[in-house]
């Protein structure tokens, strides 16, 4: 027989982890995002350095690669390496204090600086990093269905699906008014300053049209029931992959392990 | 009898306007038939629908005085409900989809969605009324990917869905290719048989002579004329007021002009083909 449309807008994933319950997902990127902190208070050798947060990195390609989503998320951390590593080059050479662990002419690393730098790219590194596995492997769709569930006002909602979807049409379009820009001869590509003088007349049509459009977009959705009280129908359903209960569990676990180390250390000096 | 809507006495005025934009308005509407309503730009013809949905000015604000009723209770008492009496759709289609939703299908059932109906009795419906409007192909493409003809067809259809007793559809074609016009015509005309009660805002007098049965012509915020279509718009006064007259009015105006007889004047094809075939006969 052949599926109803109700059928086939839903989301099906084979991949378990990929499809965890949203909020699952999310209580991963706390705790992970707790787990690195505390170990981020962990230094080691002599200088003092973050040294855990490197093979505490290791889990999150780890978790690119489970989801299934390896490629989509590499690409989105392509970026925020570059970001990383910049600041940890640049807080290494600048931040003065402790021991000079080497010179050459005017330019030192010292002890404060390699310890905030290394400290400072593996923190953005791992928090960013498993922000991107949630996003990366969660639709909007997905998100928005559960803040509606979780009671939140269906209005901020609705808000957040509709600026999600907002920019992913925003940047289509400006994709194909850029494209027109340049069928007609103006200079879209160069400097930035080039860029911004093609783009600034494909943005204000855009806003504009935004702008004006959002009195009668207003009336639209109250036109069909939007600020309508009592129970509202979802087409669209958020379903369990089954795994949520064995993951959460494994990432309590790791957490409370890391807490007990940091705690045994303490104890210890 | 009640009136599926009246207006008493209404004249409403908006936030920081100089003046009204509806002045002593008075109208009755009666169950099952088409209002066409022409006038100038700014005459007040969306003002008009906002007030008769309640929009001004439970969303507009401003002031109103005079009495608005549906089906003979006042407009304000039915709340949120109102959405279920009265349909809206509005002349830019692409400020009118939701914005948030990934299907063509998803669209539509959207309003269905926030009334709280059953998931079958969504399904069942939305198909019925996408194969009604003529979108049953766009079924699963995104909204956002629409050309405007299509869109205002995906509002059509995600307002009718609602059942509502009563449509207010605010200039559907201005923006639109005379084909889109033409299906969105056809909607109406099927809407018209199921004996819905219909309020059209449309410049295309030619249209609105074959589609409505009663006219209502705006100017300066005021109703200056209404009544029976072919009454309305074969008086050419109203061209005075810079209001179209159909092409087949004028046509048999010229032919009066040229010494036919004729009593009222046709104002669609059908009448006027009625009086050649009459005068051929009689003569
Ligand atoms: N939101 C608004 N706020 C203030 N004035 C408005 C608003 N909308 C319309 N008007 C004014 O009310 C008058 C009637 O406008 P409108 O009902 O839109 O006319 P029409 O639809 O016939 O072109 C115009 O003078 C217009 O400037
Ligand atoms: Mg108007």
């Amino acid at each position: 027989m052949e599926k109803t449309f109700t059928e086939k807008i839903q989301i099906c994933k084979k991949n378990k982890i990929a499809g965890l319950y949203p909020t699952t997902k999310f209580q991963v990127v706390i705790l992970f995002s707790i787990s690195t902190i505390v170990l981020n208070s962990i230094k080691l050798t002599d200088f003092k350095l973050a040294l855990l947060l490197i093979p505490w990195f290791l889990l999150v390609p780890f978790m690119f690669a489970i989801t299934g989503e390896f490629k989509k998320c590499m690409k989105a951390m392509k970026a925020i390496s570059f970001i990383a590593i910049f600041i940890m080059v640049v807080q290494t050479f600048i931040v003065s204090g402790g021991k000079t662990l080497w010179v050459w002419h005017f330019i030192a690393i010292r002890e404060k600086g390699l310890q905030t730098g290394l400290s400072l790219c593996f923190l953005i590194l791992n928090i960013a990093g498993i922000f991107v596995w949630l996003f990366q492997s969660t639709s909007t769709k997905e998100i928005t269905r559960c803040l509606e569930d979780t009671k939140m006002s269906f209005k901020v909602a609705y808000i957040f699906a509709s600026t999600l979807e907002m920019i992913k049409v925003f940047s289509s379009k400006s994709k194909i008014i850029l494209d027109a820009q340049r069928a007609r001869g103006v200079e879209t590509e160069g400097n930035l300053f080039i860029r911004a003088k093609a783009f600034i007349p494909t943005l204000v049509p855009l806003i504009l049209g935004g702008i004006i459009g959002s009195e009668e977009r207003v009336l639209t959705l109250e036109a069909r029931g939007f600020s309508m009280k009592g129970n509202k129908t979802h087409l669209f359903n958020l379903k369990k992959s089954g795994y949520e209960r064995i993951i959460l569990t494994i990432s309590i676990i790791i957490t409370i392990l890391i807490l007990a180390g940091r705690i045994y250390l303490w104890i210890m000096n | 009898m009640d009136y599926e809507l009246e207006c008493k006495d209404v004249t409403y005025t908006y936030p920081l306007a100089q003046k009204p934009a509806i002045k002593e308005l008075n109208l009755k509407i009666e169950k099952g038939k088409l209002y066409g309503v022409i006038g100038e730009n700014g005459s007040g013809k969306t003002t008009l629908c906002s007030i008769l949905r309640g929009f001004a000015p439970s969303f507009y604000k401003g002031d109103l005085t005079g009495e608005i009723l549906v089906q003979g209770k006042a407009l304000a008492s039915y709340k949120d409900q109102i959405s279920r009496k009265i349909g809206y759709v509005f002349q830019n289609p692409f400020t009118q989809i939701s914005g948030i939703k990934n299907t063509v299908f998803e669209e539509v059932a959207y309003g269905l969605e926030n009334f709280g109906i059953d998931v079958e009795e969504i399904e069942k419906k939305v198909i019925n009324i996408m194969q009604l409007t003529d979108i049953m192909e766009l079924a699963e493409k995104s909204p956002f990917e629409l050309s405007g003809g299509q869109m205002q067809r995906v509002a059509l259809a995600s307002v009718i869905v609602l059942e509502p007793e009563i449509l207010i559809i605010d200039e559907p074609t201005s923006q639109l290719d005379p084909q889109s016009t033409e299906s969105v015509f056809k909607i109406i005309k099927k809407l018209k048989e199921e004996k819905k009660t219909i309020i059209l805002v449309e410049h295309k007098v030619d249209l609105l002579a074959e589609y409505s049965d009663e006219m209502i012509v705006l100017h300066d915020s005021k109703i200056i004329k209404q009544g029976e279509s072919r009454e309305v718009l074969s008086d050419l006064s109203l061209r005075e007021y810079g209001i179209r007259l159909p092409e087949v009015t004028l046509l048999s105006e010229k032919l009066r002009e040229a010494g036919l007889d004729i009593d009222q004047l046709p104002i669609t094809k059908n009448q006027i083909l009625d009086l050649i075939e009459k005068k051929r006969k009689g003569e």
